[in-house]
């Protein structure tokens, strides 16, 4: 993860001090050779010398000596060395105890350099808020939890996470932000709509709706509880659609149904739905009528307070025997009119439209914070929009503001006001915020007359930006700063304090549902879609249930302030009756999560044992040991594998023989060839180990009546078998994990990739981690006092 | 150029139950050159990628030069031969590196080598549909419309020390200018047509995002001067996207007052199926050509190194280990599947540009369209003989039914350069190029 740079001060000024005099001295060094340099000479310089230069290292011509003359080049020995990458297994290796000195001497030596010349690194000047930020920002100045997917399209991830390519402003994405101010202001203020609008909610089409959804009613089944802002005091029609199949259907309608209609959990109404033909047994294409009118009755107009209100549609169970009848099919998942039809009838969509009849913009959350004051009469209105403005510009700003920012947003509050009323005003004023640079952009500036290259303090008002993105991915509050207004932000203190009370606050979930989502690879799980032939037992309920499990686990970890290395080694995860199923773990029942203890040893414990990131490792149709190598590799080891080359060979047609080979004859060929064995023979055994979650997670102990053979290693060449064993070897060097997750944390804290000169950092919060036993909230906090994070470099 | 509710039918856009809704209140606006003035034949241009290369087997045509016949990936544009022709043996050069996915994508368009980088400080090259569109898109509201099918963006799934952009827009306005690309049927809909309201109210509403827009220069100009020097460049960048988005909306004005208002449907949201997804999408590309809104259309039917699997054409392993399909004659038999169901989709495209009248003629007759992959073959992640088709009848300068094949491979930015000469941009040389299809000029 570390990349090196030529933009290194502290090499370039090293370079120069040698350059100064200390050069015939250091000519000489290789005569004397330490036990470093004999242990490089011995083990190393075979393959990285200047004329071979495997891998681009040539360790001969660098001098172990005075690793400051090149810093970048020794980060990448040591890390490699730390990991027992190097030399590869099966080639001659120093002892362990050979290992451990050359490690400490490595790092103590680039530490003490890196001491000497401090480079914090340099985050862009102008970083747009991603589209998270900006959902979550918008939720934190109006109250309001809009879904930013409709608004803005996805931001590009690099180094594994989505905010660090942030720094274009295209006309396609201003376009957007003005769209989206439109709207967003429209529904704060709650002003009059010009004219009812419609939204339809959809409901996943894989969605199995046989059984009771935790956020709904006992006693229903199916359906779903969505929240939805209402803008205006007003009638909204509520229309339902229920899911159909090919011939145009409804799906599991054989009785006469009844479907219930919630708002914020209380009923609104309830509907009957009925069979276009009764008669058993001719229900086919040809004899029945179209199904477009038995649920053309689904609507109603009712009245609904202005805000966010839940709306819920279930299904009331009436009868009790009909459990058993779910009972006797052999799956858990019914969405597929073919393979597992559905039984019962399923909710396809919801339409909202409206508002009518609106009788005003009630008293709503986005209002309260909104409207600080109320004039009560024109003259005071002027003083009271600007009032309202700057105490929102200054949360929007995240500083505080001054008249000249003001100027404009007043102005068109004014053009506003003048045509169409004092809230009018307002919503234009706020209209203006939102699109405003200085809403849209994180902008972090170097001092003034400050010399080139030269690292300095954040201010503290940048500090709090930092802060509140990284652990809430979102703006700070009034709290954080005030602190950073008054200048006691920086006291280390009160710094302490503050990211005790983020952490706490629950805005701090975005360190796992927009960090670990995208560290663990989360996301990708909503396009993946395993074969329905396979895995006819997937569908949308267990989709979800696997990424909750994930997400609860790694909450419990920060929340519970553990051991980071709980996230391996756990003994415990949480599971619903779905998941419980999916698993073989028993007495799970109902839809709600709980946590769930195993047994020493069990395949369950950790992140290593969950569907979610089994399934996202994997293919639509079968593992991949490749790609679960590749990932924990990136992400638990922390040394990436390099892409494959350009131009790779075409691997030898083996399917001639006609023999049906196994995953890991098929594998085999990778490490047979070069130049895919380099890597291939580094990620494939981690992989192997895991053989025994097929490509959803579930546990096998046989693929196509072969035995399942988990064995496998880490590129240090240590063997192993199983998942059990995965976890010990990984367990055996705690500080690899720890790193490479604290240099996960650092990089989307930072919003860019780390160098060579971030190593140091990484080393001394990780150290400091391990005197407070990796606790959670000790890395987080290593991280927010870390040079790399209070310092920036200048231009 | 006659856009009117006649003109458009509620039913052609809605295509089969639950893609889309009728509202009448969510009447949309289509400008019309109904006012008469003289327009000539309009050119438009349309890109297509499709991930992963071919097999080669069966994309190619047997013939070479006027054909009879297309190959059994690309049988079912059989409809539009005439309009259609097929080169083969070009290449990307500037595409090879490592992991070779993201610049099969990010060189499809460009022909340029991505520097490579997972930073901030990514670069390409402008790509040819944005060349294209500084000239076509001069007239139009939208100079140009990015669209995907892909609605999240991957982690992890992106080459190593390539930024992610490279594999998600194929589109980029400058060399550091990727352009998103949108997913959302619903979202590139009120992009094209606003999202609601009468046309007093659409332009009122036009007038506000004016004066937003001012503001919004203003404040770029307050920014900057608390900058250094470096930092300045890039908003310097911003206040060209702002003068851009003051000319979108002055021309959305000018469109308002000959508009005709439509009883357009609205798209729901996004089909489930793929099939009905990308045909929706391409909907809305016919739709977008014909209101005029845009002349230039770029549009990723998947992501490079996508595990998208195809059940619908009896593909149920991911498209990314089928690629790589060792020569083993099953799973080259499942690519072409992939590949013919791709071209499907395209070609219902051209039918739809076809059935469409455009002046004195079809949108098909005043477009050109280009399908194809920055990657030959798969199973080795090489750039040459990429799957290449052109199809449209370009304003009477191009002429189909051909599979033009040359014996060395020649650059795909000769065919690039030779597109913008039909556009009427007359450049040198385009990134790599050689020279020009000499045989399209012919016409």
């Amino acid at each position: 993860m570390l990349r090196s740079s030529a933009r290194s001060i502290s090499l370039r000024l090293t370079v120069l001090v040698i350059a100064g005099g200390f050069v015939t001295l250091s000519a000489q060094q290789p005569q004397a050779a330490s036990p470093q340099h004999a242990l490089i000479n011995q083990y190393c310089v075979g393959c990285h010398n200047a004329k071979l230069k495997t891998g681009g290292l040539a360790l001969d011509t660098a001098n172990v000596e005075d690793t400051s003359q090149s810093p970048e080049v020794w980060e990448k020995v040591v890390r490699k060395v730390r990991a027992r990458y190097m030399p590869p297994a099966g080639m001659p290796r120093p002892d362990e105890k050979a290992y451990q000195s050359l490690v400490s001497y490595l790092e103590t030596s680039l530490d003490q350099s890196n001491a000497a010349h401090p480079n914090p690194g340099r985050t862009a000047a102008l970083r747009r808020l991603t589209r998270t930020e900006y959902q979550n920002a918008i939720r934190d100045l109006l109250g309001l939890q809009v879904d930013v997917t409709q608004l803005l399209p996805a931001d590009d991830s690099s180094f594994g996470f989505d905010n660090i390519t942030v720094g274009e402003l295209s006309p396609t994405l201003l376009e957007r932000y003005v769209a989206a101010s439109r709207k967003i202001s429209r529904l704060a203020i709650g002003g009059p709509v010009r004219s009812p609008n419609g939204d339809t909610i959809l409901i996943p089409p894989d969605l199995t709706q046989e059984e009771h959804f935790d956020e709904l009613p006992f006693g229903t089944r199916g359906g779903t509880a969505v929240p939805y802002i209402f803008p205006q005091d007003a009638q909204y029609e509520i229309a339902l659609k229920l899911t159909r199949d090919r011939n145009e259907h409804i799906e599991g309608l054989a009785v006469p149904t009844d479907v219930e209609l919630m708002l914020d959990g209380e009923r609104v109404h309830l509907f009957t739905v009925k069979p276009a033909n009764v008669i058993v047994g001719i229900r086919n294409a040809n004899s029945i009528p179209s199904d477009d009118l038995v649920d053309k009755d689904l609507h109603i107009r009712i009245p609904v307070k202005a805000g966010t209100h839940t709306l819920g549609v279930a299904f009331p169970k009436k009868d009790p025997s009909l459990l058993l009848e779910t009972e006797r099919q052999p799956g858990q998942a019914h969405f597929n009119m073919y393979r597992h039809p559905r039984i019962h009838p399923a909710l396809y969509s919801i339409v909202v439209i409206g508002p009518y009849d609106a009788t005003g913009a009630g008293d709503t959350l986005s209002r309260q914070r909104i409207f600080v004051c109320h004039p009560a009469n024109p003259s005071e209105e002027a003083s009271c929009a600007k009032q309202i403005l700057s105490n929102f510009a200054r949360r929007a700003y995240r500083r505080p503001v001054t008249d000249t920012d003001l100027q404009i947003p007043l102005k068109l509050y004014q053009d506003a006001r003048t045509a169409g009323g004092f809230e009018a005003g307002i919503e234009r004023g706020l209209r203006a915020l939102l699109v405003s640079p200085e809403f849209l952009f994180r902008v972090e500036q170097d001092p003034a007359n400050i010399a080139p290259n030269t690292p300095y303090r954040l201010t503290d008002l940048e500090l709090a930006s930092r802060l509140s993105f990284f652990l809430w991915s979102s703006i700070p509050d009034d709290e954080l700063l005030d602190l950073a207004i008054t200048g006691k932000l920086k006291e280390p203190a009160v710094l302490e304090k503050q990211v005790r009370r983020m952490l706490r606050d629950a805005r701090s979930e975005t360190l796992v549902n927009n960090f670990a989502d995208q560290w663990l690879y989360l996301r990708n799980l909503d396009a993946i879609i395993p074969d329905a032939r396979e895995f006819p037992d997937y569908d949308d309920n267990l989709r979800k249930a696997m990424r909750r499990e994930t997400e609860l686990f790694v909450e419990s970890i920060m929340r519970e302030d553990r051991n980071v290395l709980d996230l391996l080694s756990a003994n415990y995860t949480f599971l619903n009756e779905r998941l419980a199923k999916h698993y073989g773990v028993p007495n799970v029942y109902d839809s709600y999560f709980r946590r769930v203890t195993f047994d020493a040893n069990s395949p369950r414990g950790g992140l290593l044992g969950q569907g979610s990131i089994l399934t996202v490792s994997s293919y639509a149709d079968r593992t991949s040991p490749v790609i679960r190598g590749k990932w924990i590799l990136t992400n638990i080891v922390g040394l990436p594998p390099p892409p494959p080359p350009p131009n790779v060979p075409p691997l030898k047609d083996n399917g001639s023989t006609g023999k049906v080979l196994t995953m890991r004859e098929r594998m085999a060929a990778h490490r047979a060839v070069q130049p895919c064995a380099g890597c291939h023979s580094l990620m494939d055994p981690v992989g192997f180990s895991l053989e025994n979650y097929d490509a959803v997670g579930r546990w096998r102990n046989a693929e196509e009546d072969a035995p399942i053979d988990a064995s496998g290693n880490l590129p240090d060449g240590v063997k192993f078998a199983g998942v059990t064993g995965l976890r010990h070897a990984l367990l055996s060097r705690p500080e690899l994990f720890v790193t490479t997750l604290t240099e996960k944390l650092m990089t989307y804290g930072l919003g860019r990739g780390l160098e060579s000169y971030d190593a140091a950092a990484v080393r001394r919060i990780v150290r400091d981690a391990g005197s407070s036993d990796y606790r959670f909230s000790s890395v987080i906090l290593g991280i927010v006092n870390s040079t790399p994070f209070q310092m920036r470099r200048s231009q | 150029m006659i856009v009117t509710k006649k003109a458009l039918p509620r039913r052609t856009f809605l295509r089969g139950a639950g893609v889309a809704m009728a509202l009448p209140l969510l009447d949309a606006m289509i400008p019309s050159f109904s006012s008469g003035a003289a327009i000539s034949p309009v050119r438009r241009l349309g890109f297509v990628y499709i991930p992963m290369g071919c097999n080669w087997f069966e994309f190619f045509p047997k013939e070479v030069g006027n054909i009879t016949k297309l190959s059994p990936t690309l049988s079912t544009l059989t409809p539009v031969m005439d309009q259609v022709t097929v080169i083969s043996n070009l290449e990307l050069k500037n595409s090879y590196s490592p992991g070779n996915h993201v610049t099969s994508n990010s060189g499809f368009l460009s022909a340029a080598r991505a520097k490579m980088t997972e930073g901030a400080d990514y670069e390409l090259a402008t790509t040819v549909d944005q060349i294209a569109a500084k000239q076509l898109g001069k007239e139009t509201r939208l100079p140009s419309l990015e669209l995907a099918m892909d609605l999240t963006t991957p982690i992890g799934a992106c080459d190593g020390g390539m930024s992610c952009v490279y594999g998600n827009s194929l589109s980029w306005s400058s060399p550091t200018t990727p352009l998103p690309a949108e997913a959302n049927p619903r979202v590139v809909f009120e992009r094209l047509f606003g999202d609601g309201g009468s046309s007093a109210d659409q332009l009122a509403a036009l007038r506000e995002d004016g004066s937003l827009i001012d503001f919004v220069n203003e404040d770029i100009a307050h920014v900057q001067r608390k900058l250094g020097a470096g930092d300045r460049t890039k908003l310097s960048q911003y206040l060209d996207t702002v003068r851009e988005l003051e000319r979108r909306i002055q021309k959305a004005e000018q469109q308002m007052a000959t508009s005709a208002m439509p009883d357009l449907t609205r798209p729901l949201g996004v089909p489930s199926e793929y099939g009905e997804h990308a045909k929706l999408m391409f909907d809305l590309q016919v739709l977008a050509m014909q209101a005029d809104i845009t002349r230039v259309i770029t549009f990723q039917l998947a992501r490079e190194a996508s595990t998208r699997t195809y059940p619908e054409v009896g593909v149920t392993e991911a498209h990314h280990p089928t690629s790589h399909h060792g020569n083993d004659p099953g799973k080259l038999a499942q690519l072409a599947k992939i590949n013919a169901f791709h071209v499907s989709l395209f070609a219902y495209y051209m039918e739809r540009l076809k059935a469409t009248r455009d002046g004195d003629g079809s949108l098909l007759d005043h477009s050109m369209i280009l399908l194809g992959s920055g990657m030959g073959n798969p199973d080795v992640h090489n750039h040459v003989n990429l799957p290449i088709v052109l199809a449209g009848g370009g304003a009477g300068k191009l002429k189909g039914g051909r599979h033009i094949k040359y014996n060395e491979p020649v650059p795909l930015a000769n065919l690039h350069l030779t597109l913008l000469d039909k556009v009427g941009i007359h450049q040198d040389k385009f990134a790599d190029s050689r020279g020009r299809v000499d045989e399209l000029l012919a016409v």
